[in-house]
């Protein structure tokens, strides 16, 4: 490698800055916009300077503003830390994403407990539920360097709103998938049957779960990237099998995966490895994560758990 | 009524010449078809207080004629305009429908089931492109179009109609201040400036002194006119600002209830409900 050549694999919003950056340059149509959070070596501002602004800090005015961009025919892709964007501009993803239906792209790094030492009001543990209670959104979060760029492809390339879920400076390569979009369950290795799998939703609980999948070998892994309500039915069919999910997210238990597919699966047993509490305190990403019960030893800790009485006939 | 805070302001000034391209004697013919679109709008805002719902109707009075006024703008090139105190919505309606852009008469069917005419418009309305009534988005909406418009390389204005207790949203603010740092020249907030906002008067609840001077501070130019004087409206959003870069703000004195006597000038007009009765009273009466 030569010096100055991209690391691999690159972060999620490394990922995404450059996927954008290479569709823009065969697709007029694709602005960049940023609220103040985007760096200052920003790869999209330095190729196309006129389709890219910082609009500053005003992430409520930015996604109202591409909204009305997307109606004018552009494809705007918006960005911001994710509790800014879930929370802060809750109202206009639910009028111009949702009830409006603009095609515009939020993607939201910074989600989970990603910030680490940046504490509580960086962090997002709350966000699928928010967008999730809001029809006609896709909602990604990507695991890794191709899921990313294959999400944002997608979503150049479509017409539909979107929130994509992104962490901060971890750097994965994604599990493999066949295909040119990533599928609503991307499996880990070959284990696909027997009683009771893994689901991992969001970007740590991911790498969580793949590190347990690593510590008890043949453990079945399902990779949940896309977490819509649509998809998220789509995933369920594929998961109907088994008789006990163990869903593991970087997320709140309640409005999260574990949630949606208890309600998707009724006759389903749904164990929720997931934080709970407030995250007040210092420490890395992963830290914080114990701190609020989200580590490795919690997984490991529901898979040893007694199996679940079978299926009811 | 007409101050500009900037000599500079194209189309402004009482004295200043009829800006469309038809000349002054048929822009005169112009603005007395816009005065008669206005009085059948005024009619049907009264008939959609008298369905079972009732609606917004000071509000409604006092933007109306800033809506004709904008409506006749936007159809000549990609002009947009946003009704960000989508509380009028009886009025945006009624405007839409008596200047051509809505088909059907939309006050029989206001508020009802099944109808997408309800009390704050969305876009499932034909020319109605933006969902308002939480207050504040219309502008950013605005602002965005404008971009567009900008981006694009096309010509247009994009519009934003506010009320004067809707500034006190914080939404507002961010959006004008990205609009002014961005240099959008060709965005343009109007003011419905009535003074009244739900629960009582705008000078009560929370002042707005000096508020051509903030817009001016915010680097806007900056209009203030007879809100109900369609040809000062005419005038000043007559422009295309295709090479401004300082957007437009319009404060636009009114008059809440106007051209309705039972109700002109009362903040208990915000929301009326009347029966078929007195709507046809009040009809005969509007002036």
């Amino acid at each position: 490698m030569e010096e100055g050549d991209p690391v691999s694999p690159l972060s999620g919003r490394d990922a995404y800055r450059a996927e954008l950056t290479s569709l823009a340059g065969v697709d007029p149509s694709i602005l960049c916009l940023e609220a103040d959070l985007g760096g200052k070596d920003h790869p999209f501002a330095a190729a196309y300077p006129a389709r890219f602004r910082n609009v500053g800090i005003a992430e409520g005015a930015m996604i109202d503003m591409a909204a009305a961009l997307a109606v004018a025919g552009f494809r705007p892709f918006v960005s911001t830390f994710a509790t800014f964007a879930a929370m802060r501009a809750a109202e206009s993803l639910k009028l111009s994403l949702g009830y409006l239906g603009a095609p515009v792209t939020v993607v939201a790094p910074y989600a989970g407990v990603t910030g680490g030492w940046f504490g509580t009001t960086h962090h997002c543990l709350e966000d699928l539920a928010v967008v999730g209670a809001l029809p006609g959104i896709a909602i990604a979060a990507p695991y890794g360097e191709q899921e990313t760029r294959a999400v944002i492809r997608e979503q150049a390339r479509g017409d539909r709103p979107a929130y994509v879920r992104l962490g901060r400076n971890g750097a994965f390569d994604s599990l493999p998938w066949d295909g040119d979009t990533v599928p609503p369950v991307v499996w880990q290795g070959p284990a696909r049957s027997g009683d009771r799998c893994l689901v991992s939703a969001g970007e740590y609980g991911t790498e969580l779960c793949v590190a347990a999948v690593a510590a008890e070998p043949g453990v079945p892994h399902a990779h949940l990237c896309w977490l819509d309500e649509p998809h998220l039915y789509q995933a369920a069919a594929e998961l109907a099998g088994f008789r006990e999910l163990v869903v593991v997210e970087d997320h709140r238990g309640w409005g999260g995966a574990a949630s949606a597919l208890a309600r998707i699966l009724p006759a389903t047993s749904i164990r929720s490895v997931a934080p709970s509490g407030w995250p007040a305190h210092g420490g890395s990403a992963a830290e914080v994560a114990a701190e609020l019960g989200l580590d490795l030893p919690a997984v490991l800790r529901a898979l040893a758990l007694p199996h679940p009485l079978p299926h009811a006939a | 009524m007409y101050r500009t805070l900037n000599s500079h302001v194209p189309g402004a000034g009482p004295g200043a010449p009829p800006l469309c391209a038809t000349g002054p004697v048929l822009d005169s013919a112009h603005l007395t078809v816009l005065a008669e679109r206005a009085r059948r709008a005024r009619e049907l805002v009264v008939d959609m207080a008298a369905t079972p719902t009732g609606c917004h109707l000071g509000g409604g009075l006092s933007v109306l004629d800033i809506l004709i006024a904008g409506l006749d703008r936007a159809g000549r090139d990609h002009t947009e305009l946003v009704l960000s105190k989508g509380h009028a919505a009886a009025a945006l309606y009624a405007a839409l429908h008596v200047s051509g852009l809505l088909a059907e008469n939309p006050a029989p069917r206001y508020g009802r089931a099944g109808e997408p005419y309800t009390g704050h418009p969305g876009p499932k309305v034909p020319g109605v492109r933006f969902p308002t009534g939480s207050l504040g988005h219309g502008v950013p909406y605005a602002v965005g179009w404008a971009l567009a418009c900008r981006l694009g390389g096309r010509t247009g204005l994009g519009i934003a109609v506010t009320g004067d207790g809707e500034l006190q949203e914080g939404l507002v603010w961010e959006s004008l201040q990205v609009a002014a740092a961005h240099r959008i020249g060709n965005f343009v907030l109007v003011v419905d400036a009535n003074g009244g906002q739900n629960d009582g008067y705008v000078a009560d609840i929370s002042p707005l002194p000096g508020l051509a001077e903030r817009f001016a501070a915010f680097g806007y130019d900056v209009v203030e006119l007879d809100g109900h004087d369609l040809g000062a409206l005419r005038r000043v959003l007559a422009p295309a600002r295709t090479t401004a870069t300082r957007p437009l703000a319009v404060v636009a004195r009114t008059v809440k209830g106007k051209g309705v006597p039972a109700v002109e000038g009362r903040a208990a007009a915000h929301y009326v409900t009347i029966t078929p009765a007195r709507a046809r009273q009040w009809k005969k009466a509007i002036r």
